[in-house]
């Protein structure tokens, strides 16, 4: 049973993306449907759900054409709209129930938006980019529907999609939460972090430092910062690796009873673009080989090993070789893509990003660097222990 | 011996090689470096290791213009007398003795004055077997035999002769001593005698006696401890220790003797067994000849603790400390090894390289020889032979850096050559690694780069010669920063240097001496004497003369002399202290040691270290106050001597320095802000090791310079790291100040999140002139007017905001302003300003209405 198929009863709900540039022609609108949830739906539907969407949107341009349309109330539906990069549109329908606080949710539903568009930036680029990579479309859809998939199974409480409420929007999404540390404690982090950084030998490279669910440093520039904090928070610091759920903290704090697995839900990713691709007139079943698709915030990819260092098989492996590729990500910030190296010892969680162009040799160098970072080890375990006195 | 001489390229294969006489195919391989490829040249303030241009071949043993880390200073001191019939050596007074017939010669050993006339007293002839003079040095004790002692007032030339009856024991030797109870020590075959002396009476009078059989024994008054061996093998020792705070009876203990094949039992002889004072902790060396090895025992109040062996590599060993550096002379092999024993690492700091006599006229001889005629050929002659009777059969080793050629009569003073025995530090640090890097691989590589701060250790250390250390220092500080070592490296570099100026500021040898209060005090002797030791200027207040420049030794050395005592004093923990002679035991009494440092240092180990001669604190106060007047009478001579050679300013500066320690100022100036000047290239790690030094500081609770921050915020706004600003200045990682909330400005013209930064700071520190202004130039001039009003800041000129508000264009907010100056400024109404911009808003106004 796949989340498509079950959220449709649940909340009224249509979640789409599409391109404004694609599907100009008549016979060719199909091709602008970027993603759709439910995908199930039939393309009729879809297309008329887009088609009204690119409708007000244009409609609204004559009134406004510097600030773009952002929310339609209408009786039974509120529309919220998100042009995540040139053209490319993002729009959320909800369906509206009795309470007053519907209106005022909206502000919720559109950073939902922006958190899956700038985390999705995060890992695998622009949309923009993947279509020029590969202009039929089919990339890009993979890469959106895993994504978004993985992203919305957060938001599962039993068989509902529960979308954040007025309340969680007031709360604490899409910030950093700091935690406070007197002078000393701040110097043996910053020296620590120097100490992690020069790991890489001259390589400039980047560091986040978490203490439970909380930021204590990072090198990263704010934006970068706010995203690898989110998806450090969803899917890497203890709490989220070790239950296993979403840590929504402004969705589920405490609540664990509501979770269930999120394996049974999800489609594995290759059922998930066959009733995806449907709607596309390319053969889904080697569309689905052509393309490895990494799925980031897939649930539970994540593990501590021995040494300390979470380690997913999300990206695969390198060819020839058991060992799982190490995960990369890019910075919006100074436009490069990076290893993403983590390190975890009990409540400390540390990011360390390097460059990708300065590692010549791979994986290779990563596995020299972690050994690098190993031998901070000791250092680590006082830090580790001062965060705690200072956080207790 | 043979030494091998390494091509440069096999630098890394070293051989070095001991046949020894006795046993003729006996070789002991050991690792040695030849240090003498490798030159320590300074160029631009920047330490670089390297080769010189063309490796030169070894001249001799002791090469005049190799380097060495050991050296004699030629000349030395000359102290042959026709009709000498013997040398003693008076280490109480620090004096060497000649004995004629009917007189004793006596030269003064500190300072070194290398031509200096001996002093002469007249004794009565017969046989001499021990000769020393009290501390006060106002009589002299003359053992003639087993049984009898002379003693003669050197002022009234009267006499009295000390007698032991019994024929069962006899007199091995006696001292003097400054314990409070006695005067004199005899040591007999039966134990100790102690007598006070009574000058009224002319005799001794007995205070106590210590009976246990004595076969021979060893005194030392740098320890103030004697040694008595008895048994069989003579290795069980009994100690005393007879300090100015009374007499201390240690726990008899054994030395540790390896049994030859044959089964014999070895006997221990005294010259087998050395008291040293190192740090003021008092060692004692014990040669044992069968097992090839110096065994050392350090003493504590309590307790005898053995604290490992080195090796030795000929039968005849000298021992000197030098700067608290151990040196063991390998007479046979004629070489000398460091040992710096405040580690616990039992590993030389050096290879074995020859003793290098220093300023000898032999290598230009050449051509001095033909233009200067004067020059006696018997002289030259006798230089080329100096460096034949290097450790040569007539050489003795005195306490603590002496040695005496005794057929010459020649007094040599040991130094060491700081940047020498660095390089070499630094070469067997290497070696080690490259033995260990076949051994164990990949892992050494990394303990190799712990080098650095093991040699800024070593260098701390070093009192001798603290402006020339701290120079070191901190050139070699810059140097691995330049360099981009490993920022764990350099880290544990600035906690060696840290580390070591809180222990200064603790104990209290601050950088700049402590150069008060000296022409006020100077008519008493003690303060004068003292007066010399702080600070060469007091001796141009005092004596009205300048300092000798460096090449002429004497002065400088008695100087160093001096200081060194007393910043050991200072920064070595003084309980253990016990290599101070009277004029510094004074000092520390009247400058009022802190006492509760005293105690925190000690008692790590099963006792309270032994100490020496704190405890005396005003207990023979007349005695030393005479003795400081001899003292500064003394040392007056040879200042006036060298005077007619003026000293630089910069050394004059030198001289101030009393410790290496290298302050947080010197830090910014000396260390940060020129790495900050030469370094090119990402600041990144320029801030990796600021923050090191913050941690560092932080962790020894001292204060940075201030500069500090401003260099850092400088930095990371350098390589546009706003971020990482912010979080340094949120948790204060960078102290707020005035220049770091004016740098934040100055850097936020790039970044607004960072000129908040400075604008919140300025707020925060209360600079309410600086912060109104700076609203005004952000054109917040309504929010700044606010604010003035509200924190009653009445400095900023009313035309600044009325500028503003103009240049807004806003007749609105130009009214607003100018009612709020004529409102809130009792007489702004008749001031230009209002005039002014009442006609321009009267101007503005005009066309609407119009």
């Amino acid at each position: 049973m796949g989340l498509s198929s079950v959220t449709t009863v649940s909340e009224g709900i249509q979640f789409c993306i599409f391109d404004l540039r694609r599907g100009q022609h008549e016979g060719e609108e199909l091709d602008k449907i970027l993603f759709f949830f439910p995908a199930d739906l039939p393309f009729s539907t879809q297309l008329s759900v887009i088609g009204l969407s690119e409708g007000l949107i244009t409609f609204t341009r004559i009134f406004s054409p510097e600030a773009a349309c952002e929310v339609i109330e209408a009786e039974r539906h509120s529309h919220v709209f998100y042009q995540a990069e040139p053209d490319i549109w993002m729009v959320m329908i909800v369906e509206k129930n009795k309470d007053a606080e519907a209106i005022w949710r909206i502000d919720a539903l559109q950073r939902v938006l922006k958190e899956v568009h700038s985390l999705f930036l995060m890992f695998h680029g622009s949309v923009r980019a993947l279509l020029e990579k590969e202009p039929g479309g089919g990339l890009t859809r993979n890469h959106l529907y895993s994504f978004i998939m993985d992203y919305l199974s957060d938001f599962l409480v039993g068989k509902k999609l529960h979308l954040p409420s007025f309340r969680d929007c007031l709360k604490e999404s899409g910030t950093v939460q700091m935690l406070t540390v007197g002078r000393e404690a701040a110097i043996e982090v910053q020296s620590l972090v120097k100490a992690l950084e020069s790991c890489a030998g001259n390589t400039a490279c980047n560091s986040l430092v978490l203490f439970q669910d909380l930021l204590v440093s990072t090198t990263l520039s704010p934006d970068d910062t706010v995203k690898l904090f989110t998806y450090a928070v969803l899917r890497l610091t203890p709490r989220a690796l070790s239950s296993g759920l979403s840590s929504w903290s402004y969705l589920h704090k405490g609540n664990t009873a509501s979770h269930v697995t999120s394996g049974s839900i999800l489609p594995n990713s290759g059922s998930g673009s066959e009733q995806f691709n449907v709607s596309s007139d390319t053969s889904p079943g080697r569309q689905d080989q052509r393309y490895h698709v990494p799925r980031p915030l897939q649930r539970d990819k994540w593990s501590k090993k021995k040494d300390g260092f979470l380690v997913t098989d999300i990206w695969g492996a390198e060819v020839g070789s058991l060992i799982s590729a190490t995960p990369t990500v890019w910075l919006q910030h100074t436009e490069e893509r990076m290893y993403l190296c983590v390190y975890q010892q009990k409540n400390l969680t540390i990011i360390l990003l390097i460059p990708v162009s300065f590692m010549v040799n791979g994986e290779q160098g990563i596995s020299l660097v972690k050994q690098q970072v190993l031998e901070n080890v000791s250092i680590l375990s006082l830090l580790c222990c001062i965060l705690v006195h200072i956080f207790c | 011996m043979k030494l091998v001489q390494c091509s440069s390229e096999e630098r890394f294969k070293f051989e070095f090689v001991f046949q020894q006489s006795t046993q003729p195919f006996t070789e002991i391989r050991k690792p040695v470096v030849k240090s003498r490829n490798w030159k320590l040249i300074e160029k631009d303030d920047t330490i670089m290791f390297g080769k010189p241009s063309s490796a030169q071949p070894n001249v001799g043993l002791s090469g005049s213009g190799a380097m060495s880390h050991v050296y004699i200073q030629h000349p030395p001191l000359r102290c042959s007398i026709d009709g000498s019939r013997g040398l003693f050596y008076d280490d109480g007074n620090k004096l060497l003795l000649s004995l004629t017939s009917s007189q004793v010669f006596t030269w003064k050993t500190v300072p070194h004055v290398p031509l200096l006339a001996p002093n002469s007293d007249s004794i009565d002839e017969g046989p001499v077997l021990s000769i020393r003079y009290s501390l006060d040095a106002k009589i002299i004790g003359i053992q003639r035999s087993n049984h009898e002692i002379q003693f003669r007032n050197r002022e009234t030339g009267e006499t009295f002769i000390q007698w032991f009856k019994p024929e069962s024991e006899s007199i091995l030797g006696f001292f003097w001593t400054d314990c409070p109870t006695c005067d004199i020590v005899f040591v007999k075959t039966s134990g100790l005698d102690l007598f006070s002396y009574e000058s009224e009476l002319k005799s001794l009078r007995l205070v106590e006696t210590k009976r246990l059989n004595v076969s021979w024994y060893v005194y030392t008054h740098e320890s103030r401890m004697v040694l008595l061996a008895s048994g069989m093998q003579c290795k069980t020792l009994t100690g005393f220790q007879l300090s100015s705070g009374g007499v201390i009876r240690l726990p008899k203990f054994e030395m540790a003797m390896a049994k030859s094949e044959a089964n014999e039992k070895p006997v221990l002889a005294a010259e087998d067994v050395h008291i040293l004072t190192v740090y003021g902790r008092i060692y004692c060396l014990q040669v044992d000849r069968v097992a090839m090895l110096l065994h050392s025992y350090r003493f504590y109040r309590d307790a005898v603790v053995q604290q490992g062996s080195l090796p030795i590599y000929s039968s005849k060993i000298g021992v000197s400390v030098v700067d608290n550096v151990l040196l063991v002379h390998q007479v046979d092999a004629k070489v000398v090894i460091l040992y710096d024993i405040f580690a616990d690492s039992r590993a030389p700091i050096s290879a074995p390289l020859p003793l290098l006599l220093r300023g000898l006229p032999r290598a230009n001889a050449s051509y001095s020889q033909s233009s200067s005629k004067d020059m006696d050929n018997m002289e030259t002659n006798e230089m080329n032979d100096l460096e034949g009777t290097l450790y040569g059969d007539d050489w003795t080793f005195l306490i603590s850096d002496l040695i005496c050629d005794t057929a010459k009569g020649f007094l040599w003073r040991i130094h060491l050559d700081l940047e020498a025995s660095l390089v070499d530090f630094y070469f067997v640090w290497f070696l080690k690694m490259s033995i260990k890097l076949s051994s164990f691989g990949l892992q050494a590589i990394a303990a190799s780069s712990s080098d650095v701060p093991s040699v800024l250790e070593f260098i701390q250390r070093r009192k001798l010669e603290p402006y020339k250390a701290k120079q070191l220092c901190l050139t070699i500080t810059r140097a691995v920063i330049l360099e981009r070592r490993p920022v764990y490296m350099v880290a544990r570099a600035i906690d060696v240097l840290v580390t070591s100026y809180t222990h200064s500021v603790k104990t209290g040898s601050s950088i700049h001496g402590r150069a008060v209060e000296k022409t006020s005090t100077s008519g008493k002797h003690v303060d004068s004497s003292r007066a010399v030791a702080d600070d060469t200027m007091s001796r141009v207040e005092t004596h009205g003369k300048s300092v000798k420049n460096e090449s002429s030794g004497g002065v400088e050395s008695e100087t160093r002399q001096a200081r060194s005592e007393i910043v050991d004093n200072e920064s070595f923990n003084p309980t253990t202290y016990s290599t101070m002679n009277r004029s510094s035991t004074c000092l520390a009494s009247e400058e009022n040691v802190n006492l509760e440092s005293l105690k925190t240092n000690s008692g790590v180990f099963p006792g309270e270290p032994l100490s020496g001669d704190l405890r005396c604190l005003g207990a023979k106060e007349d005695s030393k106050k005479q003795m400081g007047a001899e003292i500064s009478r003394a040392e007056g001579e040879p200042s006036s001597l060298q005077s007619q050679m003026p000293g630089p300013i910069s050394e004059q500066q030198e001289s101030r320095v009393a410790s290496p320690a290298i302050s947080p100022d010197e830090m910014y100036s000396f260390v940060f802000a020129l790495v900050d000047e030469e370094m090119t290239g990402d600041p990144a790690y320029l801030v990796a090791i600021i923050v090191e030094y913050f941690r560092s500081a932080a962790s020894e609770r001292i204060k940075v310079h201030p500069n500090m921050y401003v260099l850092t915020v400088q930095l990371l706004s350098r390589s546009e790291r706003y971020a990482e600003l912010g979080l340094f200045i949120v948790n204060k990682i960078l102290e707020p100040s005035k220049e770091v909330a004016l740098q934040l400005l100055e850097s936020g013209r790039q970044n607004v999140q960072t000129r908040k930064l400075g604008l919140d700071m300025l707020r925060q520190l209360s600079l309410h002139h600086d912060y109104v202004v700076l609203l005004v130039q952000d054109g917040y001039y309504l929010e700044a007017l606010r604010y003035a009003r509200k924190n009653k800041v009445n400095s900023v000129r009313p035309s600044l905001f009325l500028e503003a508000a103009f240049a807004s264009n806003d007749t609105q907010h130009l009214a607003a302003v100018l009612r709020f100056f004529s409102d809130f400024i009792p007489d702004f109404k008749s001031t230009p300003d209002h005039s002014t911009y009442l006609r321009i808003l009267n101007e503005m106004n005009s066309p609407i209405a119009a």
